[in-house]
């Protein structure tokens, strides 16, 4: 008989109303849920459960869930992180990727759709290896995105992208070959759900196609997930 | 201290300086010769004197008026400080009860429910819905009154365009007579500088007003021209109007007129809508006849 062990996650929020709720759904999903309430038993658990992913609430007493992540990625250690956000403040959420979180999701939010992005995580990472959320130079066929620069480059040249859709390529880029819904990019990139925000997706997504050359009938970067939303496609690598 | 006012308060030492010099000089006839040398000095002394006192009052009055300005502002930065921590406060205390509450309710739907039961559970869940558009909006307010605008040419007549065509295939806006009118002659209607993500909100969230306040059978004028340095974009409708009474409390948050009832909303539209066209450096403003409908008109600098 083959054996296979569910994955293990550790969920950390002081709100016991929420880990109460949320650790038995999570169980239901078919993981193994360790649930702790304080960002210094987070980091003492992460050596002792070595959980395959890290649920991390920002806001909480004695040590808050960025500078667990900060401390944790200092240590060298690359356990996958999604942070649990609060103040859905853009600045705040490019911050959360630069700093090592694989991915985050904004307070209140739908248990189901916290499954598919662990779910997305955990197939995109490898063991061991940091995500591509903290390269601080990625490149994918000729077109380079420097994050910390907040810049991107095609074929060396740099290209003129307005803030947002730098915002959202660079939200695409770091999580590639994933089916992104339009209401996941509206949360993760805008921060909030707006009226014909599927509108502004395609508007956004459009100027990036055009900047990028690339056609939408064999896309080299941004394919269209007809009914679903858009996936990034081209292979991405880390650069210096 | 401004040019002017130096000079007025040089005017006494400058006129008694002359006229002692002259004096002492007999240009002026003085019969009382004797005195002539102290009279000067006195006169000189004395202009001199009240030149001082009227720089030194005028620079005490002076600091006390930027003083004064200075509180006002201070107190009026304080009470934005304190609105914005509100908001942020408000905010964090709803959404953790709101994820609790939403994650109860998942769990609750997994499990095999009476029919009476499940129906009850979806009518709470979309209560919870609806506090949670509130948050969203409570907290779009906030950060917009934190966060810098994100500047980019905006093309005002396409963002009209179409704002239009989609809420012309939204189902409610069925039956109304729904125009948009842009000038083509003898320029288009110039950008704007500005976000176009919020603009874009902001002209969605008037236009979706006027929407829901109209009957099939009104009509909808979208109009907008530019005025020299601004562009003027009304929005326009023969619906039922707002009381004299009401106009000026549309603008308050969470205030819902007494014609709103029944019409679905959150009392946070017209507030955001006016927050994002004044951090645009525009305004707007509203006209409207109770029976004849309402016409609101936003002015955005053009770029």
């Amino acid at each position: 008989m083959i054996m296979t062990s569910k994955q293990k996650l550790l969920l950390v929020d002081d709100e016991i109303a929420i880990t109460d709720r949320l650790a038995p759904f999570l169980s239901r999903a078919g993981f193994d849920v360790k649930v702790v309430a304080d960002g210094e038993s987070a980091l003492t658990e992460i050596v002792s459960f070595s959980p395959d992913l890290v649920i991390l609430d920002v806001l909480m007493p004695l040590l808050d869930g960025r500078e667990v992540l900060r401390q944790l990625r200092q240590k060298g250690d690359w356990t996958p992180v999604i942070l649990l956000t609060q103040v859905g403040e853009s600045t705040e959420r490019a911050m959360a990727l630069i700093e090592g979180a694989d991915d985050y999701i904004n307070k209140p939010f739908d248990s189901n759709e916290l499954v598919a992005r662990i779910r997305s995580v955990l197939r995109r990472t490898s063991p061991g290896q940091p995500p591509l959320t903290v390269a601080e130079r990625l490149r994918s066929n000729e077109l380079v995105v420097d994050r910390t620069k907040r810049r991107a480059y095609l074929d060396s040249k740099e290209i003129n992208l307005s803030p947002k859709a730098m915002s959202l390529l660079e939200y695409m880029i770091t999580h590639p070959d994933e089916l992104l819904t339009r209401e996941r990019i509206l949360d993760a990139v805008w921060g909030w759900d707006y009226p014909i925000g599927t509108r502004t997706i395609d508007t956004r997504v459009a100027e990036l196609r055009r900047v990028l050359g690339d056609d939408p009938s064999d896309p080299q970067y941004i394919e269209t997930v007809p009914g679903y939303g858009y996936r990034f496609v081209g292979k991405v690598e880390k650069t210096t | 201290m401004k040019w002017w006012s130096w000079i007025l308060s040089l005017i006494p030492a400058g006129l008694s300086i002359s006229v002692s010099i002259l004096a002492t000089n007999e240009i002026i006839p003085n019969p009382v010769i004797f005195l002539r040398g102290n009279l000067a000095a006195l006169v000189s002394r004395g202009g001199v004197t009240i030149s001082i006192i009227t720089i030194v009052l005028y620079l005490i009055w002076n600091q006390s008026q930027k003083k004064h300005e200075k509180t006002i502002l201070d107190m009026q930065n304080q009470a934005n400080e304190d609105r914005r921590r509100f908001l942020q406060r408000l905010d964090h205390e709803l959404k953790n009860p709101l994820t609790a509450i939403r994650a109860g309710l998942t769990n609750i739907n997994y499990q095999p429910l009476e029919e009476y039961v499940a129906g009850e559970v979806s009518a709470v869940l979309a209560q919870v819905m609806r506090i949670n558009r509130l948050v969203a909006d409570l907290r779009k307010l906030a950060a917009l009154e934190i966060t810098p605008l994100e500047r980019i040419t905006v093309n005002m007549a396409e963002l009209l365009t179409d704002v239009i065509s989609v809420l012309e295939d939204q189902a409610n806006t069925e039956g109304r007579r729904l125009s948009l009118s842009l000038p083509n002659a003898p320029w288009p209607l110039p950008d704007v500088d500005g976000d176009a993500d919020l603009l874009l909100l902001a002209i969605h969230n008037l236009l979706d007003n006027s929407i829901k306040f109209t009957a099939p059978g009104d009509t909808i004028e979208v109009r907008a021209f530019d005025d020299g340095s601004d562009i003027v974009i009304e929005i326009a409708d023969t619906g039922p109007g707002i009381p004299e009474n009401e106009i000026n409390r549309v603008w308050e948050e969470l205030y819902r007129g007494k014609k709103a009832r029944g019409v679905p909303g959150s009392g946070l539209g017209l507030p955001l809508v006016r927050a994002i066209i004044e951090k645009h450096g525009g305004n707007i403003a509203l006209r409207s006849r109770p029976d004849q409908g309402t016409v609101f008109s936003v002015r955005l600098p053009a770029s």
